[in-house]
């Protein structure tokens, strides 16, 4: 009963960054129909940068999140003008094929820049966990919760409360419609593709402390990312908020009761199963971006 | 006050129009009639923006808007009712009116123009906060009208307005757009539903496989034997 206490408590904490990292992937999808294998890469940036920033640069904790999701914001808009603009007309399968030589070109870059040790970047909280009865809680990871969950409701916000939002909104329901009505479809696509590539990031930079950052990181990010957002259904954000903290759980549980070398299995096995017997998602009636 | 001069649009190697022209004057009420397929969706998607032309000119108020964006022509004063209504289905009412206004900015004059609109369409008003989807076809004709009307237009296109609609719901639609023409909005207007289109407008032009066949007053082609033949059942008036 303890250990399963604590079990939950740790899904928990990840959850929160991982539906950051969904919501991120099924925005993108659900608006632009682009399969984003990038995301894990900018997953990776945001991690690098904390390193960089907090770090390398030795400046705060705090502002080195802020400059992760940032540089996010900037490469995720830079992917978008430079790759994905010029081929707006093409096919879902052109995109992809697109984001995969992307994918790689991105994760050489950062073994170049970066080499291929792994950095660790150390916690700016005490180190000593906080004990409530049989549940031991880092207080990084506390943090990192909170700051997951801080994001997630601004992306909410974001978009069912501004305008920038209710474009996006209309435009995953009918681009075409949404440019009779003014819209700049080409302006929502970056702005899109650019948030979506920031939460990524943001993960990034909160999970970066928590664990150790390496070129590969990305990998099994976006093969996580992928799951969560088929879990929760394509294009739909409280789907992908779900799926992530399901994912965190049966991670979590599948790492405590049957071995621990199945955690990243169980993102395989989430995908084959929704795949074979859900293949909407497990939430799936309507679609609805918001 | 809108013109359009040889206009050419392809889909591919499909031609959709291959050089039709149109003229529709301030304050008139136009129709486009035409079968299936003739190029009359293509003609008004030409105008927003929607599709590029491929040839031609289309000119507002004397300003050529052939390759402007749809943003910039709705905001030079040209609605788009757009055909199978289109209207948000995951939105609520409100909210599918409020994206009429997107890209208006002056808050008191929305509030005036939305409560204007509910006015209209009490129906509207008893539901709207309730999903657009979820409206009956006739609703969600309604609201698309309101939606098109919310950017305060100068000329509003209207395609296949009373498509799939029951007959006593296409009446309550054709009197809402003459009342829009009454009040001072010019009318361009596509209908599979040629007498009705015929009858109410002023000057009516019929595609046929994107080419122009005739124009003249709605009256002049309801009597011409050929429209009458192949587009008003041939047999004797409605
Ligand atoms: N998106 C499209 N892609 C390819 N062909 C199209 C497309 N839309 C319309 N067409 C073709 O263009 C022609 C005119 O279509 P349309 O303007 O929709 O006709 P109408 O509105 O008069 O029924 C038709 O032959 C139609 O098949
Ligand atoms: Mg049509």
């Amino acid at each position: 009963m303890d250990q399963l206490l604590q079990h939950l408590a740790n899904a928990l904490i990840m959850g929160g960054t991982y539906a950051l990292l969904g919501i991120g992937l099924t925005l993108i999808f659900g608006i632009m129909r682009v399969v984003n294998f990038t995301h894990g890469e900018l997953y990776a940036l945001g991690a690098y940068m904390m390193y960089f920033v907090a770090n390398m640069l030795g400046l705060n904790f705090f502002l080195a999140i802020g400059f992760a999701i940032f540089a996010g914001l900037v490469l995720g808009a830079l992917i978008e003008l430079i790759l994905l603009r010029p081929k707006r007309t093409a096919d879902i399968d052109t995109t992809m094929l697109l984001m995969i030589g992307a994918w790689i070109v991105l994760q050489n870059v950062e073994t170049l820049t970066w080499g291929s040790v792994a950095k660790s970047i150390p916690s700016p909280l005490p180190t000593e966990p906080l004990v409530i009865g049989p549940v031991s809680l880092s207080w990084l990871r506390l943090l990192v919760l909170g700051l997951a969950l801080a994001l997630i409701a601004a992306t909410y916000a974001l978009i069912n409360r501004t305008k920038l939002g209710k474009a996006m909104r209309a435009t995953f329901q009918d681009s075409g419609t949404a440019a009779l009505m003014g819209v700049n479809i080409n302006l929502v696509y970056t702005m899109t593709f650019a948030l979506g590539s920031s939460l990524a990031a943001a993960a990034g930079a909160l999970l970066g402390p928590v664990f150790v950052v390496t070129p590969t990181m990305g990998d099994l990010a976006s093969l996580k990312a992928f799951a969560i957002v088929i879990l929760g259904g394509l294009g739909s954000i409280s789907g992908a908020t779900i799926g992530g903290f399901i994912l965190a759980f049966v991670e979590e549980l599948g790492a405590g009761y049957i071995s621990s070398g199945y955690r990243d299995a169980m993102g395989f096995i989430i995908i084959i199963l929704v795949l074979l017997f859900r293949p909407t998602g497990l939430f799936a009636r309507v679609e609805r971006i918001g | 006050m809108l013109e359009i001069r040889n206009l050419v649009c392809r889909y591919g190697k499909v031609t959709a129009l291959k050089g039709i022209s149109l003229k529709v004057e301030r304050g008139q009420m136009v129709a486009l009639v035409g079968a299936n397929g003739a190029g009359k969706s293509t003609t008004l998607r030409a105008i927003s923006g929607l599709v590029p032309a491929a040839g031609g000119q289309i000119l507002f108020d004397g300003e050529d808007i052939t390759r402007a964006s749809p943003a910039r022509i709705l905001g030079k004063g040209i609605a788009h009712c757009p055909e199978g209504r289109r209207v948000f289905g995951q939105m609520s009412v409100a909210e599918n009116l409020e994206m009429g206004c997107f890209l208006r900015s002056d808050g008191k004059g929305i509030a005036a123009d939305m409560a204007h609109i509910f006015e209209q369409f009490p129906r509207l008003a008893e539901r709207r906060r309730q999903i657009a989807g979820t409206l009956s076809g006739g609703e969600q004709q309604m609201l698309a009208i309101g939606r098109a009307m919310m950017s305060r237009p100068k000329l509003i296109l209207f395609d296949e307005p009373s498509l799939g609609l029951a007959p006593n719901i296409v009446e309550q639609v054709f009197e809402i757009i003459q009342t829009i023409r009454a009040a001072g909005t010019t009318v361009l207007m596509v209908e599979q539903n040629a007498y009705a289109a015929l009858e109410m407008c002023d000057y009516a032009y019929l595609l046929e496989t994107g080419t122009m066949a005739l124009e003249g007053t709605g009256q002049a082609l309801i009597e011409d034997p050929h429209v009458h033949e192949a587009y008003l059942g041939g047999g004797l008036s409605h």
